[in-house]
């Protein structure tokens, strides 16, 4: 038997290049195996990647939330965009409690997230919101206050003159019957000198004026959809340490607030001409992007070239003056219309870009409001809960804050931090006893009589339009009084305890592990506990927990097996006959193996061996190649050419490692292909009669 | 001494769509142990054919073929291929050596198939026959280095590797020239003698047929004649014109 192996295993390798046949079986099982060990190395390397990625900012090593929830855990929200529904737990204290007991967890975060929509004031609003603040100030006394005043009233009346200018221009193309004549009107008496001459006589009066009238003929308001999260922000910062803070700071210990990911806060609320210089810079640098070739780019000098109206709103006639001047030094010209400036400053190309950009940001930038949401002011945030009741929160932007090593992704930090107390708020628990309580206090008070001015007052200081009718304020502040036992003062400036934090509800908590590497076990421990202790918590992983962006490995995987599957198919195909081809030329030798007296398994054996010599060589060569590319390439890296890229790759590189469980796998893949695709020539072969042997040669 | 191969009113049938081209039409015919015999006749008069019934690599239509002892028609697939490998040695008309084999090796492997010899038993086997006809020289040499005698003589030492009682040569000397197919003739009748093997050829050539003991003369699939090689010769010859 040993001997006949011997020399089957003589026969298969002296066949290995005996035939072109065998070359192209060769080289269909090299690039088999070429593609498994690439695509697999590939697939784990990402799933690495991404696994620190989603780890390291968003879901920790393992989640757990109630398992009586409806909807599963999904931390990057739901396909259709909602929140899913999750049952609120009632103490995270005793949560916490219970699973740090388990000897592989390091650290447990509460969380919560939630979807709001916030829309950032448009110039005006922005304005008069200040004007309103600063003439609040003078009136009690505040004497700084007068030429703040006044200066923002020569603001407002120069954006006033701006827009009259613009809808004169605009009005040579649009039909006389088109026109709002209220809106004509308002126009009108508010650029006049008269408007503001008489401006101090009624300040709040004008002021609500230049509101209800002025305002909304500027459309450059904007509506952004937020989501966040509450936790205790400062067990958040520990454990996910490759948190970092990038404008402003981290909300202290205590206190309301939240953080904006700097990402989010760089596409919706940063001046829209420098947000595009920015992002046609990074095109340029990073991606060697041409301006002359690429479309994206063009658009984005052409808007910038044609809303020059962003810039001239936020100057008041002084600094237009100083601007005009800058513009004009700077870009060689006698021109001193700030708008023309503009438009030449915009007028960018490959050439004069970086020195337009500098210009930009050295000249213009110090005289304008960059960002439209100053690190320290407040967004108010309105969120209905699933009860049907509105809650509000004005809640404080500490700072922006981004990932280490993912600064560039925008799906880390897709989520803004906040304090987990507003959050409970803003989420409007109400358990079934405060629930009945409520239902009492509104039958004995008779909500209606609640006026909706009063409820405004109490929970935004009295500030914003309130879109969402008088039921749900009502209720709000119903709530609020519930919750805060003080109730009226500004929600936003009362500060907490860790108590505070940690007796309350929470959603879900994120789990950090000592050892990574012992998640199944842990996982059964926590489940354990959680049983024992009545807790009724569900653990998910963190590729669960992270729903869609989580799989999406394991989609990406499905593909390639499915892929790797069709490859094969049409391998074996092609190695079936390729071996069959091989085979019938060689009819005559295996006939007179057979005449002088090899049994067909003998025959049978010859055939799958040479297969298989061919499988394991070429198959070791595809194996070989394959780990070098990988390895090749794992060693510099590839760059993360797109921001989503960043999240997938872990950081700006990728660096792919060739597993051994991947090789072993292509390798077993290929030879079970190669033996499979032997069956059909070696029954074929096997059926060659001895007699072809006798036959004399054609 | 009784017949080593025994062959009673044999006939062979083949089937070329739906047409049957009858071979063989009622052989009956003795060969005995150690005999040196060849079978003659002209092109298509069965010479194969009745030879492959004798090596036990096809089975008879009609009558029986019985091979040391035993009924080929009776025997199931797997025992014909043992009985091949132990009892009969074949020698091609085209040599039939395994290309990526070398010399030692091609004469080697009925002995592998066989698993009965130690290596250093094979190789004493293997080299002597090798030095028997000549070769041994050339026990590396693959079948693409060596002339078509030296080939067909390493399908003899092949054919005898495994002192089989039979060995059966379907026209050994077709694809030879003349001078080297009577030293291939004379080689097989050499160890015919000195080994006792029993020897059958089948060939047209006169020259050929003289050295055997016997001629067994056949056409159109039946026995004509068993005579001397030298009125065998003479009659080939007639036949030729
Ligand atoms: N496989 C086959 N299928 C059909 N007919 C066959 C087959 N083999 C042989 N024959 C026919 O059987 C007859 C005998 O053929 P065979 O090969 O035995 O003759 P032969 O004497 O060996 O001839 P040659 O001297 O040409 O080798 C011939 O008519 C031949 O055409
Ligand atoms: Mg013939």
């Amino acid at each position: 038997m040993v001997t006949k192996l011997r020399v089957l295993l003589q026969i298969a390798w002296r066949n290995l290049f005996a035939s072109w046949l065998n070359v192209i079986i060769g080289l269909v099982i090299l690039g088999g195996t070429f593609l498994v060990v690439v695509g697999g190395s590939a697939l784990d390397s990402l799933d690495r990647s991404m696994s620190r990625s989603i780890i390291g900012s968003v879901s920790g090593d393992l989640q757990v939330y109630a398992a009586s929830s409806k909807d599963k855990l999904s931390l990057f929200g739901q396909m259709g965009g909602g929140d899913a529904d999750l049952t609120p737990i009632p103490s995270f204290a005793r949560v916490k409690e219970v699973l740090m007991k388990v000897p592989n967890v390091r650290a447990v975060v509460p969380m919560g997230a939630a979807n709001a929509i916030i829309t950032s004031g448009n110039t005006v609003d922005v304005m008069l919101a200040r004007l309103r603040d600063a003439q609040k100030r003078m009136q009690a006394g505040d004497a700084s206050a007068k030429a703040e005043v006044d200066s923002l009233k020569a603001h407002v009346h120069h954006i006033v003159q701006v827009l009259k200018e613009d809808r004169k221009n605009a009005d040579k193309l649009v039909d006389e019957s088109a026109k709002d004549p209220r809106a004509e009107e308002a126009i009108e008496r508010v650029s006049k000198d008269e408007f503001w001459a008489e401006f101090d006589q009624d300040p709040f009066g004008s002021l609500e004026y230049l509101e209800n009238r002025i305002a909304p003929l500027l459309s450059d308001g904007q509506m952004a959809f937020l989501r966040y999260f509450g936790t205790d922000l400062d067990a958040f910062a520990q454990a996910f340490d490759r948190l970092q803070i990038v404008d402003g700071q981290m909300v202290p210990q205590g206190h309301r607030g939240m953080l904006l990911p700097k990402f989010f806060y760089e596409e919706s609320f940063k001046l829209k001409h420098a947000r595009r210089l920015d992002l046609i810079k990074e095109e340029i640098e990073e991606n060697h992007a041409t301006i002359a070739k690429n479309a994206d780019l063009q658009r984005m000098v052409r808007e910038n070239m044609t809303q020059p109206r962003e810039i001239l709103f936020q100057l008041d006639p002084l600094k237009t003056k100083e601007a005009a001047a800058r513009l004009q030094k700077s870009l060689k010209t006698n021109e001193t219309d700030l708008e023309k400036l503009l438009v030449q400053l915009f007028d960018t190309n490959d050439q004069n870009f970086q020195e337009h950009y500098r210009i930009f940001y050295s000249d213009l930038a110090p005289l304008l409001e960059l960002y439209r949401l100053r690190i320290g002011d407040s967004i108010p945030i309105r969120t209905y809960s699933r009860s049907g009741y509105a809650h509000s929160a004005n809640v404080k932007v500490w700072g922006t804050f981004n990932f280490k090593g993912l600064e560039k992704s925008p799906l880390a930090g897709v989520a803004a931090p906040m304090d987990l107390i507003t959050f409970r708020e803003l989420y409007g628990y109400m358990s079934p006893e405060r629930r009945t309580e409520l239902e009492r206090i509104k039958q004995a008070a008779g909500a209606q009589d609640i006026s909706r001015e009063d409820a405004e007052a109490a929970l935004f200081g009295g500030s914003g339009e309130d879109a969402a009718g008088t039921e749900g304020a009502t209720t709000a502040i119903d709530e609020a009084a519930l919750f805060d036992s003080g109730g009226a003062a500004r929600a936003e400036e009362t500060t907490f305890t860790q108590a505070d934090i940690d007796n309350g509800i929470f959603i879900n908590a994120a789990v950090m592990l000592k050892d990574p590497g012992a998640l199944s076990q842990t996982i059964q421990d926590i489940q354990a506990a959680s049983d024992a202790n009545g807790l009724g918590l569900k653990v998910a992983t963190w590729q669960e927990a992270a729903g869609i962006i989580g799989q999406f490995v394991q989609y990406l995987r499905y593909a390639l097996y499915v892929i790797a599957i069709i490859i094969f198919l049409v391998a074996m195909l092609i190695l079936s006959n390729a071996v069959l081809m091989a085979t019938l030329q060689r009819v005559r030798e295996i006939g007179t193996m057979r005449a002088i007296g090899a049994q067909r398994g003998f025959v049978r054996m010859m055939i799958a061996i040479e297969t298989l010599a061919l499988g394991t060589a070429f198959g070791g060569t595809g194996l070989a190649l394959g780990a070098g590319l990988v390895a090749l390439v794992g060693h510099s890296g590839i760059p993360a050419v797109s921001r989503q890229l960043y999240f997938f790759f872990g950081g700006p590189r990728w660096f792919p490692e060739v597993s051994v469980t991947n090789m072993v796998i292509a390798y077993g893949i290929v030879l079970v292909v190669s033996i499979l695709s032997t069956l059909y020539p070696a029954m074929i072969a096997t059926r060659v009669s001895p007699v072809v042997a006798m036959a004399s040669d054609e | 001494m009784a017949a080593i191969v025994s062959i009673s009113d044999v006939y062979k049938d083949y089937h070329l769509d739906k047409v049957v081209v009858p071979a063989l039409r009622g052989i009956t015919l003795d060969v005995h142990h150690g005999e040196f015999i060849s079978i003659a006749g002209p092109s298509g008069s069965g010479k194969t054919t009745l030879l492959n019934l004798i090596g036990c690599v096809d089975t008879a239509t009609r009558g029986v073929v019985s091979v040391a002892g035993q009924d080929t028609g009776k025997l199931p697939e797997s025992k014909l291929t043992d009985l091949r490998l132990n009892t009969i040695g074949f020698i091609f008309q085209s040599f039939n050596l395994v290309a990526v084999l070398d010399v030692f090796q091609n004469v080697e492997f009925p002995l592998l198939l066989q698993g009965k010899l130690s290596a250093a038993e094979r190789r004493k086997r293997v080299m002597g026959l090798l030095e028997q006809v000549g070769l041994a020289n050339h026990a590396r040499h693959r079948p693409s280095e060596l002339s078509g005698g030296q080939r067909q003589r390493v399908a003899v030492a092949r054919a005898l590797v495994t002192q089989p009682q039979i060995v059966l040569a379907d026209e050994p000397t077709a694809n030879l020239d003349s001078t080297t197919g009577q030293n291939i003739i004379d080689l097989m009748r050499e160890l015919n003698q000195k080994q006792g093997t029993t020897f059958i050829f089948s060939t047209h050539d006169p020259k050929v047929m003289k050295h055997a003991q016997a001629v067994v003369m056949i056409a159109d699939g039946r026995i004509t004649g068993r005579t001397t090689p030298e009125a065998a010769a003479l009659h080939a010859a007639g036949g030729a014109h």
